[in-house]
């Protein structure tokens, strides 16, 4: 069994006097999809800058493909992509110019930029000004330039924040077949639709630690409570909602009485969203 | 680094900085203009001294200065004339005697001799005039004065070889232009902070040394370019080219350290505008000395372009050679890595 991409081992950083990560410690296996997810200030981008070599750990440390982060963050860096969350592109050159700059710095000479271009749904645009794309646009160029160097290992954070349906699933589709590629991707994000539809796994990160770390379907399964919706026609005439737990010993009971005595307009199965695991998990939303 | 990377960074730098019309425009237009102002200026120094005079009878001396084309010599029939071509300009400087010198003097009173003088005149001058007016006074009356004067010319004698007022400029010019750079420079800097380029560089094979190489290349030699083109069409490296690119060169280093902490100041472009404005001011302080060598201090040898701008106006104006101002580049050279380490220092604490 191949070791895993990455390992963060006790990873803490301190801004001040405050800790923004706390001594957190998980794994990605290689081609694996990982979530991160959390609330705005919970320590995901300060782990990410962990785990790219932007930021030194206080303490702990980070293997990326065998290598320790601190101790040799050019060779790791080598091997990554990354797309922040903030476009950070060079507006005054061409989408072209931008990815040909970062090709001589990952020392790629046979970049196809044609078919990069195509990929991310930008081709016939590589020599426009970044100045004049959209904000999708420029998410798409961001993408396209974590993947010039071919990464073994991409970062994303919050990929598809702000973006129209149709170029948040460009981006979604390319994040698949780079795992089908067989890249690891670590995916920090707010949208656990996204997370629940990508990720193999999710780690939920709350106020610099981790509160969660497991399959979706196993979060689920855990903390997620199944149920009936149902709306119902009421004395007045308006339409009212009844909900009966599921697995409880009265459920059975409950339908029955639903359907006998109500006039039942709609009827629905619903499991725990992410979003709701997190919240009785650790009392905040992730907006 | 590889040297491909490194090429990359520098014509993207190029790039960026021409993407601005601002610096665009005051690089090219800037340069054309201190060109043009520079042959624009009288090549020539104009000093003669236009004296007129309201005496009975011209001593010897005199007469032999009347063929000094520095001091043209009126004489006016009285002193309400002489009074009246002082207030239109005609001459700089009169000496009016009294008609009756010899007559006043024969009756053993003090004959007082009127000074007129143009409001140009600078007050440290009016002594001298008041001295010239004393010893003619001593010629006229045929006393010896009882001192011998020995005449010491201190430095080269520039009578009939004065420093053209452009010529003056041209240490100011050069300045100008490394300053214009710097600005550039440092705006860019700023604004690839401000905009996460920087970061998503660092997020790569390059270092943090590559990155500071790159930027000091592409500044020091643009800036360097561009004095150089300056001075070679000003003809400002006839005389000790070798020692006036050295000094240009390191020069342009100096202002490459000092964009790096203008850049680590300033958050936007109006703020490196205005801690580069004050930057400026600083630095172009000794070229005023040239400019007004009455301004000269002391304190002006703490700042490093003090060192370029003696360099270049004592080598282009005395032909002065390595010998005599080759130990400027000493505290040139360490100002400039001072300033460039101090730049890369500070400014990279922005990076993150």
């Amino acid at each position: 069994m191949s070791e895993p991409a990455i390992v963060a081992d006790s990873l803490t950083y301190r801004y001040g006097d405050l800790l923004a990560v706390d001594h957190i410690s998980f794994t990605v296996e290689r081609g694996e999809i990982l979530g991160f997810l959390g609330p705005n200030g919970a320590g995901k981008s300060t782990t990410v800058k962990m785990l790219t070599g932007q930021l030194r750990p206080l303490s702990g440390r980070a293997l990326l493909l065998g290598i320790d982060v601190s101790r040799h963050p050019k060779q790791v860096q080598a091997r990554i992509g990354v797309c922040f969350e903030q476009p950070n592109l060079y507006e005054e050159l061409s989408a072209a110019d931008n990815l040909r700059l970062f090709a001589r710095l990952f020392n790629v000479r046979d970049l196809d930029l044609t078919a990069l271009l195509r990929r991310v749904g930008l081709d016939g645009r590589g020599n426009d000004l970044v100045s004049h794309y959209s904000k999708g646009m420029k998410q798409r160029l961001m993408i396209a330039r974590a993947l010039v160097n071919r990464p073994d290992i991409l970062f994303l954070d919050e990929p598809t924040e702000g973006l129209d349906p149709t170029s948040a699933e460009a981006i979604r589709r390319v994040i698949r077949e780079e795992q089908e590629r067989g890249a690891t991707i670590f995916l920090t994000t707010h949208d656990m639709y996204e997370a629940d539809r990508l990720c193999h796994r999710v780690a939920f990160i709350n106020s610099g630690r981790i509160v969660a770390l497991d399959t979706p379907h196993n979060l689920k399964q855990q903390y997620g409570k199944r149920m009936v919706r149902a709306e119902v026609v009421g004395p007045d005439g308006s339409l009212l909602t009844r909900e009966i737990i599921l697995d409880q010993p009265e459920t059975a009971a409950e339908m029955a009485n639903l359907l006998q005595h109500e006039k039942v307009i709609t009827l629905h199965s619903e499991e725990a969203t992410l979003e709701d695991i997190f919240i009785q998990l650790t009392g905040r939303g992730l907006a | 680094m590889n040297i491909a990377a490194l090429w990359a960074l520098i014509t993207k730098d190029a790039r960026l900085y021409f993407a601005n019309r601002l610096f665009a425009l005051v690089t090219v237009l800037g340069l054309v203009a201190y060109i043009a102002i520079y042959f624009l200026l009288p090549a020539t120094v104009d000093e003669t001294l236009r004296l007129g005079m309201v005496i009975p009878e011209l001593p010897p001396a005199l007469a032999e200065a009347l063929t000094d084309d520095a001091v043209q010599i009126e004489r006016f029939t009285d002193a309400t004339a002489l009074r009246a071509a002082v207030a239109s300009g005609e001459v700089t400087v009169g000496i009016a005697f009294p008609a009756d010198l010899f007559d006043q003097l024969r009756q053993g009173s003090r004959p007082t001799v009127e000074l007129f003088l143009a409001p140009e005149v600078p007050p440290d001058f009016v002594s001298v005039y008041e001295a010239a007016a004393r010893e003619l006074s001593f010629n006229l009356v045929g006393q010896e004065l009882p001192v011998v004067i020995s005449e010491e010319i201190l430095g080269p004698d520039m009578a009939g070889a004065q420093i053209a007022p452009r010529q003056r400029m041209l240490p100011l010019f050069a300045v100008l232009v490394l300053m214009v750079e710097c600005l550039g420079l440092a705006s860019l800097i700023a604004a690839e902070v401000e905009q996460g380029t920087i970061r998503a560089l660092l997020v790569t094979p390059l270092s943090l040394r590559g990155l500071f190489v790159a930027k000091t290349l592409f500044g020091s030699l643009f800036a360097f370019v561009q004095a150089v083109l300056l001075l070679a069409v000003t003809g400002g490296l006839v005389r000790e080219p070798l020692l006036n690119l050295t000094a240009l060169f390191i020069g342009s280093v100096l202002m490459t350290g000092t964009a790096f902490l203008i850049a680590s100041l300033g958050r936007d472009l109006m703020s490196v505008m205005g801690w580069g404005m004050l930057a400026l001011l600083i630095m172009a302080l000794p070229t005023f000395t040239v400019l007004l060598p009455g301004l000269a201090a002391d304190w002006v040898q703490f700042i490093p372009t003090h060192y370029l701008v003696d360099t270049i106006y004592r080598s282009l104006n005395f032909g002065a050679g390595w010998s005599e101002v080759g130990g400027n580049l000493l505290p040139l050279t360490a100002s400039a890595l001072l300033f460039l380490a101090l730049g890369m220092a500070i400014l990279q604490r922005r990076f993150v």
